[in-house]
């Protein structure tokens, strides 16, 4: 048994169920983290994975099902709770979400201003450290707008590990980058989880992207878990929707003209 | 118009009619929700370790107070020239132009200050929130706030209602002062008297209620405009054009509320 095996669990996952409307968009997805463990949640569009992370950032509320999350049920924690839980957490958006009206070295102190008393300069020093850690030392006094897409997202990232979380999610971090960005931000996020001993979640339609870096990976399609699985066994999977995703292949729907004529006509 | 055609048109208006007054109970129903949760948190805040800062509280004031200084002063002293002109030709049909005094001051004081004031703010900083409300949900910046544990009303809504509070009133202040000094450089020369004798028949005809109720009014002003564009603003769907029809809307949503509100307040104040 490996020690990624045998590790608390820090996030527990358990017949997810939820809906936007009468649209089912995760339809009892279960599945455990533990600690240090990198888990990849892959899919096509509209799998559910963003809904999924959303959940699992206490952004959402399930239909029913239950999430803990470093031991907390998350539906059972008040808002006072819950913003002591999240400061457990850290999160790089997909496009950053980088406060424009704020400096990058703003944006990053600003969890450390908001929940602790340290003095500005302490701020400052912590701030580039973390810059350091994302190779963008020196750019603290640029604005958001002034960064480029990669350097847009290492400063979230930044941001992210600035009160040193246990638990950092990652939504689609190299999507839109170039090769080489991406594989930069790639080993970025491997030496978090060696050097931070982090659990780290990431989002990705990326497949190399998710190959490289994940411990574990969850293959989500239309709202279900295919597989979780190690690299390995997702990549020798048998079955046939997981290879069409690897293989990017569309399975194609199987229509009846009258009724496909019928949804075009608004009939239905 | 045949029958059928006739009641399904009423029909269909009927039930816009419906769904207009749904979205504006459902609209009016959270801003009251924000306002309240606002005032907890700038109440409570510093015992749940969310305190509310001065440092943006002051921005606010700036970008809303001081920088609007000008425009208000400028359509202040247009507002003070324009009723002492009708003032004086009205008044003079009665040889009672000595009287457009007291009535300059007192519609200024009591209506057309906090009412220029209001709508000038709702079109100027109303706007401006509900775009940077709006762009901050786009760009998930409300979602970084949650998941970094930042209330996000407790961070970009209380110290613009706050800052809104403070600012609109003195603003509304300044434009009664400016507005009745302009007044006073046309009417002095037109009824022959002094301006020192012009402020001395304003003491006598305006007295601390009339300053109240217009204050009182620009304080609920300043509650309806900022109320009324962070509703507006998270209600934005869409990207950058979203943006742009939240920004719009919430300026003919504060104007029409300020409106509506102040013809309220003098019914309920006067009646």
């Amino acid at each position: 048994m490996t020690q990624a095996q045998t590790a608390p669990p820090v996030i527990e996952v358990a017949d997810l169920v939820t809906h936007y409307g009468e649209r089912r968009i995760l339809n009892g997805v279960s599945l455990t983290i533990r600690q240090g463990e990198i888990m990849v949640i892959m899919g096509g569009s509209g799998s559910g994975k963003s809904t999924l992370l959303r959940h699992l950032m206490a952004l959402e509320r399930a239909t029913s099902g239950s999430i803990k999350l470093l031991g907390n049920e998350l539906s059972e924690l008040g808002q006072t709770d819950l913003y002591a839980l999240c400061r457990k957490i850290g999160v790089a958006f997909q496009g950053g979400a980088l406060f424009s009206s704020l400096t990058v070295g703003e944006n990053i102190i600003l969890p450390l201003r908001e929940h602790t008393d340290l003095d500005r300069t302490t701020m400052n020093i912590m701030a580039r450290l973390k810059l350091e850690v994302v190779d963008l030392a020196g750019f603290e006094n640029l604005m958001p707008s002034e960064l480029s897409g990669g350097m847009i997202k290492r400063a979230a990232l930044a941001r992210a590990i600035i009160m040193d979380p246990a638990l950092l999610f990652c939504d689609e971090p190299s999507a839109g980058l170039d090769p080489v960005v991406s594989s930069a931000l790639d080993e970025l996020i491997l030496r978090l989880r060696d050097a931070m001993q982090m659990t780290i979640v990431v989002v990705t339609h990326e497949l190399d992207s998710a190959f490289k870096i994940a411990d574990r990976i969850t293959v989500l399609d239309r709202g279900e878990i295919l597989t979780i699985g190690t690299v390995d066994e997702v990549r020798n999977s048998s079955n046939e929707r997981i290879q069409n995703l690897l293989n990017r292949r569309f399975e194609e729907e199987e229509v009846d003209p009258d009724e496909y004529l019928a949804r075009l006509m608004g009939q239905t | 118009m045949a029958a059928p055609d006739r009641e399904r048109g009423a029909a269909h208006a009927l039930e816009s009619v419906g769904r207009g007054a749904g979205r504006f109970a459902d609209a009016f129903g959270f801003g009251a929700h924000l306002f309240f949760e606002a005032v907890y948190w700038l109440l409570f805040g510093r015992r749940k370790g969310q305190r509310v800062r001065a440092e943006p509280v002051f921005a606010q004031m700036m970008g809303i107070g001081v920088n609007a200084i000008p425009i208000v002063s400028m359509l202040s002293v247009a507002i003070g020239v324009t009723l002492s002109m009708q003032g004086i030709d009205s008044l003079e049909q009665f040889g009672a132009q000595h009287q457009v005094i007291f009535m300059v001051a007192l519609s200024v004081t009591r209506e057309f200050g906090p009412l220029i004031t209001g709508i000038l703010v709702a079109g100027r900083s109303g706007s401006a929130l509900a775009a940077r409300i709006s762009t901050m949900v786009i760009s998930q910046e409300v979602d970084a706030l949650k998941v970094m544990g930042i209330n996000p009303v407790r961070y970009i809504v209380v110290p613009s209602l706050l800052g809104m509070m403070i600012v609109l009133p003195s603003l509304t202040l300044w434009s009664i002062g400016i507005s009745l000094i302009g007044s006073s450089l046309y009417v002095a020369p037109q009824i022959g008297t002094t301006v020192s004798a012009f402020f001395a028949q304003v003491n006598l005809s305006i007295d601390v209620d009339d300053l109240a109720h217009g204050l009182t009014k620009s304080l609920i002003f300043a509650v309806l405009i900022t109320i009324v564009s962070v509703v507006d603003g998270i209600s934005v769907k869409g990207g950058a054009e979203g943006v742009g029809r939240v920004t719009t809307s919430a300026v003919v949503h504060g104007i029409t509320a300020i409106v509506l509100t102040d013809m309220i307040f003098v019914f309920a104040t006067t009646a």
